[in-house]
């Protein structure tokens, strides 16, 4: 765990990829994307169907270390409308556990258009002590706490690069990386990210084994 | 010529020429005629495609046959060969206004062209295995191929034994049930493995072998040298002027190297040389395909005085003028270089001349080697493959793409495909199941699984849109992710990514025969200029590096340790070896030399543990891992290895009491599954037999993925798959491959084996004369620009050569 500063609160990043904000009980995860495996299967494309029990469990298993109470997912939980159809016995149990053991909110992602499931209800946006949880993030100098783009970066180690997922934080913006199993990912360099990040700011770099922090100075003296 | 032969128009046309019917031409015709397929080995050159030919000549010439009809499918490994071949045989018949139609068919032909060969078919037709493929799985096969009389298969030795080698033979079983009367013909260059080869072309009883010897075995000599011949390195540079005289002499000359980067320093040092401004070419599996077509063109009109190439000029084409082939490095195994002699002259009973050009010691030692070999007519070895199940669900969906088909009988036709001959039914009912819904036994797959079965069991595929599908994804080969290399508006090639995400902007390296700096990518381009920088990057692709192989190896330890053979070699060779007997031991035929002795790295004393093992360099690499593994494990402090062709060299903190509680046959047990598990070897493999096999789409019609993102889901499933399905179909090709390719466990488990209670371990108190070169190897690896400047070792081989008292 790395602790980072935002809007006075300190936050805790896993080098999972979930945000903890111990003072509330509150735990922060994005774009699960459930079901992303078997979501191929109607173009004739047979990925393994294993991703969403994956995801579940190792999101449960980070949850039980901390004292958590409540649970955002910043949307994107669904890989589609049909994903919750889809999911095995065994990965609709897991799902059940997760959402009773934990006050869950569920905020809309755009591949959960028109979904609709049996009690759950998904959130435009929910707001937490002036701080936005968005899905996306918007160009508004509020202070939020996105995710939407599947953040990642790549480092050069001796001639090799290495790509992983990173935590954005510039000013009052947090985009967080995607948790999914099989979830890819938009470097931080591409133009798209770009109007969402203001001139200055770090990354969480995560990789299996441990958190790095790098400033944007030192990313961009890599290119 | 026999009286009841009728070859009346192309015995006219020899005559115009000059030219005769050879024998073995004759024998071919004589024995199709009887009804028996016929693999053809000869060496290159003396008619061999002509020989193939004969008997569907001579059938089309005399017999009627119905028009508009398929008779002859000529198949070769190269879409190169199929338009060569097509031009050589054009000639004869338009010369004689024969009427025979022959067109070729390949990934480059016009889709008008393939739609008007669909309706209206030639009588000869020339394409690759994939193409073939493709033909069979259309819906009007069987009505194509129904009058099939003849099959040719060219250069067919390259390939059996590997996956392209698979999916032909599954479709040459096809072809048997749609024209069980069609004859065989195989060409083949000369190989060990006769009697498989011959059982992949056809397993007809009467199938015989017609072998042809070279009349005149090739004259072949190393190069001579006033200059030193280096300790270690691969880039030959001490020769360079040596061989610049001899293609001087020489009206045309083909240089081979090993890999793409040697080419491309080679071809840049000659032309540092070319005071003569000779016309001197480059041509590698990098560079675009109209530069290199321009190359072939020159080459066959005699219009280059020399070619620098890697393998990708190993095969087949007819280069008549080539009269001086210089192999440059050790060819590192006895079949390919007598492939790439029988580049020169091509056309005529004269020996062909070839010029070897080792670029190290050891080298020198592999070259004498590989001569004495071809005068004793040895062959490589090649291990026997199992068909691979990848090619096998591959083909499945192309059987269901043509026709529907009934489980039982598909069976017992891909059981008649040589590689598959023991598969087991329970295994390809699996692959079925993989191919029609992915096999997880989910409703929701099962939902949308391509391959439907109707009410009579039969299978067939759900809808067109597969059978597209299925077009875009056919064969066998898998390339990595290219970025094209722009210089201006001019493309020069392609380079794989991992090269460029090493390259900061302003790096410069040598591509195309030209120095380049890198300055950015852009829409998936590299985009460089010109520099004059005399200290260029050089691509150095993994590619291309061809270990030893077993024979090769054999022969190398024979000629060490035998002291009467030294007597051949150059004095600077022979001291060498002699010092080295002296100073420590020679490796022995059957044992293990192992050397261990103290040395300072950057001041600190290191303890170096060298194994001359001769397995080549994968083989030592694997050992390597897990003998490191086990000195960790005991305490010893291993810090890195190297592994070469010849030789192992490990060296750790702590000194190596007993050598013997390392090396056992218990190593390969202990750390090697782990081991494999996290390779990246095995990674690749898996991705590529995704792709194989289709679980992973090259192409989605109306977008076509890139290579990065194709790199990144496949990583996941694998993942995946190996926590909740570590038995998955994939997973086994994927280890099998590994197995069989570079981690070469096979031959390092006969190691293993070979030198049981056989190690001889010299305790030195420095380093050995035969250990140079690799703790040279080991100092390269940490200095910059490596491979470029060679100054810098000579610097460093003086200050070792002092050390040992050979200066």
């Amino acid at each position: 765990m790395k602790t980072l500063n935002f809007c006075n609160h300190g936050l805790h990043i896993c080098k999972e990829g979930v945000l903890f904000w111990l003072e509330k009980e509150i735990a922060i995860v994005s774009d699960l994307h459930l079901e992303k495996g078997s979501s191929y299967a109607s173009s004739g494309q047979y990925i393994p169907p294993y991703d969403s029990e994956e995801t579940l469990l190792k999101l449960l298993d980070i949850l039980n270390k901390y004292k958590v109470r409540k649970v955002i997912l910043l949307g994107d939980t669904f890989h589609d409308k049909d994903a919750f159809l889809r999911m095995t016995s065994k990965v609709r149990f897991l799902f059940e556990d997760f959402t009773k053991k934990y006050e869950v909110i569920f905020i809309l992602g755009n591949h959960e258009n028109k979904i609709k499931i049996e009690g759950i209800k998904f959130h435009q946006e929910y707001i937490v002590d002036n701080i936005h949880f968005l899905h996306e993030a918007i160009q508004k100098k509020i202070n939020q706490i996105s995710g939407h783009f599947h953040p990642v970066a790549s480092i050069k180690v001796s001639s090799k690069k290495i790509t992983s997922k990173c935590l954005i934080h510039s000013n009052n913006h947090i985009i967080l990386p995607s948790f999914g199993e099989f979830t890819g990912g938009l470097n931080i360099n591409d133009p798209v990210l770009r109007p969402f990040i203001s001139e200055n700011y770090n990354i969480y770099f995560l990789t299996k084994k441990s958190i790095y922090k790098f400033s944007n100075k030192e990313i961009e003296s890599q290119y | 010529m026999s009286e009841n032969l009728k070859l009346q128009p192309i015995q006219n046309w020899l005559k115009k020429n000059n030219w005769f019917f050879y024998d073995h031409q004759l024998e071919t015709l004589n024995q199709s005629i009887n009804g028996h397929d016929i693999l053809l080995i000869a060496p290159t050159g003396g008619g061999k495609t002509l020989a193939g030919f004969l008997p569907s000549l001579h059938d089309l010439i005399n017999n009627k046959f119905p028009v508009n009809k398929l008779h002859t499918l000529y198949i070769s490994p190269l879409k190169a060969l199929t338009i060569d071949v097509h031009r050589n045989l054009t000639n004869p018949i338009e010369d004689q206004k024969l009427d025979i139609r022959v067109e070729t068919r390949t990934g480059d032909t016009s889709n008008y062209k393939k739609t008007r060969q669909k309706e209206v078919p030639p009588h000869m037709l020339m394409t690759t295995p994939e193409s073939l493929a493709l033909l069979l799985a259309d819906t009007q096969a069987k009505e194509y191929f129904k009058f099939l009389r003849y099959l040719i298969i060219d250069e067919i030795h390259s390939l059996v034994n590997s996956k392209r080698g698979d999916l032909l033979s599954l479709n040459l079983s096809r072809l048997n049930n749609i024209s069980p009367y069609c004859k065989r013909i195989g060409l083949s260059a000369t190989i060990k493995n006769k009697k498989s080869t011959l059982n992949f072309l056809s397993q007809k009883k009467n199938s015989k072998i017609i072998n042809i010897r070279e009349k005149s075995s090739p004259k072949i000599e190393i190069l001579e040298t006033e200059n030193r011949v280096p300790w270690s390195g691969h880039m030959a540079g001490y020769a360079i002027t040596d061989i610049y005289k001899k293609i001087k002499l020489s009206s045309m000359t083909i240089l081979f190297v090993n890999t793409r980067a040697q080419a491309e320093l080679v071809f840049n040092k000659l032309w540092q040389e070319n005071e003569n401004n000779l016309k001197i070419a480059i041509h590698h599996g990098s560079l675009q395909k109209e530069i290199r077509r321009k190359v072939e063109n020159l080459m066959s009109l005699g219009k280059l005085d020399c070619v620098v190439a890697t393998s990708s000029l190993d095969l087949g084409i007819d280069w008549g003028k080539v009269d001086l082939v210089v192999q440059i490095g050790s060819p590192k195994g006895i079949a390919r270089f007598l492939q790439r002699i029988g580049r020169s002259n091509h056309r005529f009973d004269e020996p062909s001349k070839a010029l070897l050009v080792p670029s190290n010691r050891f080298e020198y030692l592999e070259c004498i080697s590989t001569i004495a070999s071809i005068k004793a007519n040895l062959l490589d070895e090649v291990k026997e493959k199992e068909g691979s199940l990848d090619v096998l669900a591959q083909h499945i969906l192309g059987v269901a793409c043509s026709n529907p088909f009934q489980v039982d009988d598909f069976f017992l036709e891909i059981k008649k495909a040589w590689p598959f001959r023991n598969l087991k039914k329970q295994i390809f009912l699996d692959v079925l199941e993989f191919v029609r819904n992915g096999g997880y036994s989910l409703k929701h797959y099962e939902q949308y699984a391509k391959i439907g079965i109707n009410k009579n069991n039969f299978y067939a595929i759900k809808n067109k849109n597969i059978r597209n599908r299925y077009r875009l994804n056919v064969g066998t080969i898998v390339e990595s992710y290219m970025l094209k290399v722009k210089l201006g508006n001019r493309t020069l090639g392609q380079v794989e990514e991992w090269f460029i995400e090493g390259l900061n902007e302003g790096d410069t390296f040598l591509f195309s025969g030209r120095v380049l700096e890198y300055q950015s990518i852009t829409n998936n381009n590299i985009i460089v200029r010109s520099t004059n920088s005399a200290h260029p990057k050089i691509p150095s692709y993994a590619g291309g590096r061809l270990p030893l192989t077993s024979e090769l190896s054999f022969q190398v330890r024979k000629l060490i340790s035998k002291k009467e053979y030294w007597k051949h070699f150059p004095n600077q060779i022979s001291d060498w070896l002699k010092l080295q007997n002296k100073f420590s031991g020679l490796p022995s035929v059957e044992g293990l030399l192992v050397e261990t002795f103290p040395r300072h790295i950057k001041n600190k004393k290191r303890y170096f543990l060298i194994c001359y093992t001769f397995e080549g360099r994968n083989a030592n690499q694997t050992l390597g891992f897990l003998i490191s593994k086990k000195m960790q494990r005991m305490g010893y402090k291993p810090i890195s290895f190297v592994a070469t062709d010849y030789a192992l060299a490990i060296w750790s903190m702590i000194e190596v009491e007993d050598i013997n509680v390392i090396l056992n046959e218990d190593i390969m047990l202990d750390d090697l599954y782990e081991w494999l598990e996290e390779t990246p070897l095995l990674k690749k493999n898996f991705r590529d037999a995704a792709i194989i096999s289709g679980l992973i789409e090259r192409t989605i019609p109306g977008r076509k993925k890139t290579g990065k993102q194709v790199m990144f889901s496949s990583d996941l499933i694998f993942n995946v798959l190996k926590k909740h399905e570590p038995n998955h179909i994939l997973l086994q090709v994927a280890r099998n491959d590994s197995y069989r390719g570079l981690i070469d466990l096979d031959r390092l488990g006969d190691f293993l084996k070979r030198i049981k209670n056989n190690i001889i371990h010299k305790r030195l108190d420095r380093i050995s004369p035969l250990a140079v070169p690799l703790v040279l190897e080991i100092n390269r690896q940490t200095i910059d620009k490596s491979e470029v400047d060679e100054y810098f070792l000579e610097e460093l081989e003086n200050e070792i050569l002092t050390e040992v008292g050979l200066n």
